[in-house]
């Protein structure tokens, strides 16, 4: 047992670091929200240009062949610096579902440019009104001759009015299928959905879309397996970006609890202020442990179908609970929008609630204990 | 990074683990005994630890002067956690921190009194620090060792100490200069158990085992009994904590519960209906295991910490502490509370589930957010070293 970083991901986290601090500042953070495109152009070509983009994309399809764990650390990062980039839907899930599923000749068009930030592809997966599981796509694709023909609505589509592509999950006669459709295609309407984090994501009305059967990834009738196999690896990320931000939002209200006095004495000399912050660190180090257990046991190739979803529960929850006791150690303060904390409160949440939540995580954890 | 043993490491567990199974004895291994099964406090048990030094197993990490190997405490962890996991005695404080202490401060007459025969497992210790006003505040200890011609007399009270009535040997703490400030008026003495002026009057608990106040009459201990330096017990007491890095609190008694509620969980049935398909137990259940692996993640990380050398993972090992020592009486109410009615029944009867181990268990674990360091001292401890906080007490 060993926890240390090699050389080479510690280079890689410093990296990380170094950009996202000099390109998502909390100024940078700040602006971005409600915005309709939703990141900075700096940013994602820093991103994109010293290979975080690509990262663990396969080196022959112009990525940097790293594993889930080097991503760990970068999105440790991302979510201590609120980093808001297409990032995760483009260059992880979306570019996850190609390395898996896609044709030869998809993987040669989409991938190098997915990993160079050229071209943007975000998955369009959630509908009103359903849940996270496969009946919850309902979208339909009506095979017509050689095409298909979508009509349907689709939620949370993240950075959908930046995206060249979607990455559509559909219902099919073979069951669910994944397209790519072109973002711009006739049919294809966007309507802005403000979001407690403020970040970009759209309601996307797909009214007969029509794409060619090429558009297709993976065999018919695979695309909830494909996608389910992607997020498996996904959600160890957003753990590692939970377990980032509630270490800042930890580390910044500890910092104001040595700073802040009141009947004398600094907040931080209040064992019951003290109490809370010692153990929101012990659940922050907990979360780190099993995010960089689930990632190491996913680099050496071997299964995280249980690990994978109780790290994101246990992450989240942590992320949110410690948000939520920092505001009440900031006080009147905290629930201000001039103070820093509430950025990563509203954060929090939206992620727990995001890609998977609660009760969808302990039905995979539980079912996995209690069915196999 | 790596979260697997070396190959080294992984062949001693399996071999602690095939020997545990070949030796299995279900008269020493009484899981239901819950974390009384660390003791050797029967003449069964007594023999089972010299099976364990016949082993080899006792000492390792010892210096090879004194009959140790000089090898890694992590392996000294994992024999921990595979005897507790077994339910069987554990390595304990004759070889963790009494062993050590001797080591480092001891005289050699005491180390050749004692040394081998904890190497033997022919010596059991009682640890006595607690009195009654000094739990958390341990250096509050008031039992007085007054200097006298060729010794010291001691007379006062210790309580909680859970081995004195099989232990051979009391390692004690007292006051032995009462005008010298709060922490450096202390000293350690080795009292035999059998003096007649040492009284032991039962303590029984919630649990199923007892623990013990112990009354001093005009103790007389010879100045040969004096461990190290006169004032210098506390700063022992401390260090040993600081020895001991490997062998705290083991995470494997939870574990197996854990395992015993999943494969109950999986058969129960209630109004006919398998209880596994409650959604309210899928989701405890969900909980429990996620916990469980939170709890394994920080035990590795303070194994790790320890196995670096140098600054004690004095953090790392009260948040461990801290999350699993909470978590495990979390298992316990969460058993009793799938369990519905039948919870209530008094463990050691067949007509409680599993015969009520979760019953007997629940009280069984209210000790462990109370001893080796309540959870409220893990975080005082975690808020001045971790965050940098001021004294809050």
């Amino acid at each position: 047992m060993d926890l240390e970083f090699s050389e080479e991901q510690q280079m890689i986290k410093d990296m990380a670091r170094s950009i996202l601090d000099e390109h998502s500042s909390v100024d940078d953070v700040r602006k971005m929200e409600d915005d309709p495109k939703g990141f900075s152009d700096p940013l994602w070509k820093q991103l994109a240009e010293s290979g975080l983009l690509g990262l663990t994309i396969p080196a022959e399809h112009g990525g940097g062949g790293q594993s889930l764990l080097e991503a760990a650390l970068v999105y440790e990062e991302m979510g201590r610096t609120l980093a808001s980039v297409p990032h995760f839907v483009s260059g992880v899930v979306s570019a996850g579902v190609l390395v898996q599923a896609g044709s030869d000749a998809q993987k040669a068009a989409w991938l190098p440019k997915i990993a160079g930030g050229q071209t943007i592809v975000t998955p369009a997966w959630l509908e009103p009104d359903r849940g996270y599981g496969p009946v919850g796509v309902q979208l339909s694709a009506k095979a017509d001759g050689d095409d298909f023909v979508l009509s349907g609505l689709k939620q949370h589509v993240y950075f959908g009015s930046a995206a060249d592509q979607l990455l559509v999950l559909a219902r099919t006669d073979a069951g669910i299928d994944l397209f790519l459709v072109d973002a711009k295609a006739p049919g294809i309407s966007m309507k802005q959905i403000l979001s407690q984090s403020g970040d970009a994501q759209y309601r996307v009305t797909f009214d007969g879309v029509r794409v060619g059967g090429a558009s297709r990834v993976g065999a018919a009738g695979t695309g909830w397996e494909t996608f389910s196999t992607v997020l498996e690896d996904g959600i160890v990320l957003l753990s590692a970006q939970a377990v980032g931000g509630a270490q800042k939002a930890l580390d910044i209200t500890a910092d104001y609890a040595k700073i802040r006095t009141q009947f004398d004495k600094p907040l931080a000399a209040f064992q019951a202020l003290a109490h809370y912050m010692a153990d929101a660190s012990t659940h922050i180090e907990g979360g780190r442990m099993i995010v960089h257990e689930a990632a190491w046991t996913r680099a050496q190739g071997r299964s995280i179908k249980r690990l994978a979803p109780m790290a994101k529960l246990f992450c989240c929850e942590t992320y949110t609970d410690v948000t939520r006791m920092c505001e009440q150690v900031w006080g009147g303060v905290g629930f201000t929008l001039e103070y820093d904390v509430q950025l990563y409160f509203r954060r929090a949440k939206q992620l727990e609630l995001s890609w998977w939540d609660t009760p969808y995580l302990e039905e995979l954890v539980a079912a996995d204990v209690l069915d196999s | 990074m790596d979260f697997d043993f070396t190959p080294e490491e992984q062949a001693f567990a399996d071999e602690v683990e095939n020997w545990l199974v070949e030796n299995h004895d279900p008269v020493v291994m009484d899981p239901t005994r819950e974390n009384f099964t660390q003791l050797a406090d029967t003449p069964e048990r007594r023999a089972f630890m010299k099976k364990l030094a016949a082993q080899g197993w006792l000492g390792m990490s010892w210096p090879k002067e004194y009959g140790g190997q000089e090898i890694e405490g992590v392996y000294e962890y994992i024999l921990n956690e595979a005897l507790a996991k077994h339910s069987a005695p554990q390595i304990g404080k004759g070889v963790g921190i009494i062993g050590k202490t001797l080591i480092r401060h001891g005289s050699e007459f005491l180390k050749k009194e004692f040394l081998p025969k904890i190497l033997n497992a022919e010596i059991e210790f009682a640890v006595g620090y607690s009195e009654p006003q000094a739990g958390s505040d341990a250096a509050n200890m008031q039992l007085k060792a007054e200097k006298v011609e060729g010794g010291w007399l001691m007379n006062g009270q210790k309580i909680w100490t859970t081995s004195a009535h099989f232990a051979d040997w009391y390692w004690v703490g007292a006051r032995s200069d009462p005008d010298a400030p709060k922490h450096s008026g202390i000293s350690l003495f080795l009292v035999p158990m059998n003096d007649k002026g040492l009284e032991i009057v039962s303590l029984p608990t919630i649990g199923k085992d007892t623990t013990n106040q112990v009354f001093f009459t005009d103790v007389f201990v010879p100045d040969e009994y004096l461990v190290g330096h006169e004032g210098n017990g506390f700063q022992y007491i401390s260090e040993a904590l600081d020895l001991e890095r490997f062998t705290m609190f083991t995470l494997s008694p939870s574990t197996e519960r854990a395992r015993l509620l999943i494969e109950w969980a999986k058969e129960a049935t209630r109004d006919d209906q398998p209880l596994k398909d409650d959604p309210n137990v899928r989701r405890l259940i969900s909980r429990i295991v996620t916990d469980q692996a939170v709890a394994k993640g920080l035990s590795t990380r303070f194994v790790c910490a320890a196995r670096k050398g140098g600054k004690p993972p004095t953090i790392e090992s009260s948040q461990y502490k801290l999350f699993a020592t909470q978590l495990s009486q979390r298992v316990c109410k969460d058993a009793l509370d799938m369990q519905g009615a039948a919870g209530q029944i008094h463990e050691g009867q067949d007509e409680g589930p599993i015969r009520g181990r979760f019953e007997g268990a629940y009280r069984a674990t209210v000790v462990e957010t109370i001893g080796g360091g309540s959870s409220e001292v893990q975080k005082n401890i975690i808020a001045r070293r971790y965050l940098g906080f001021p004294k809050n007490f």
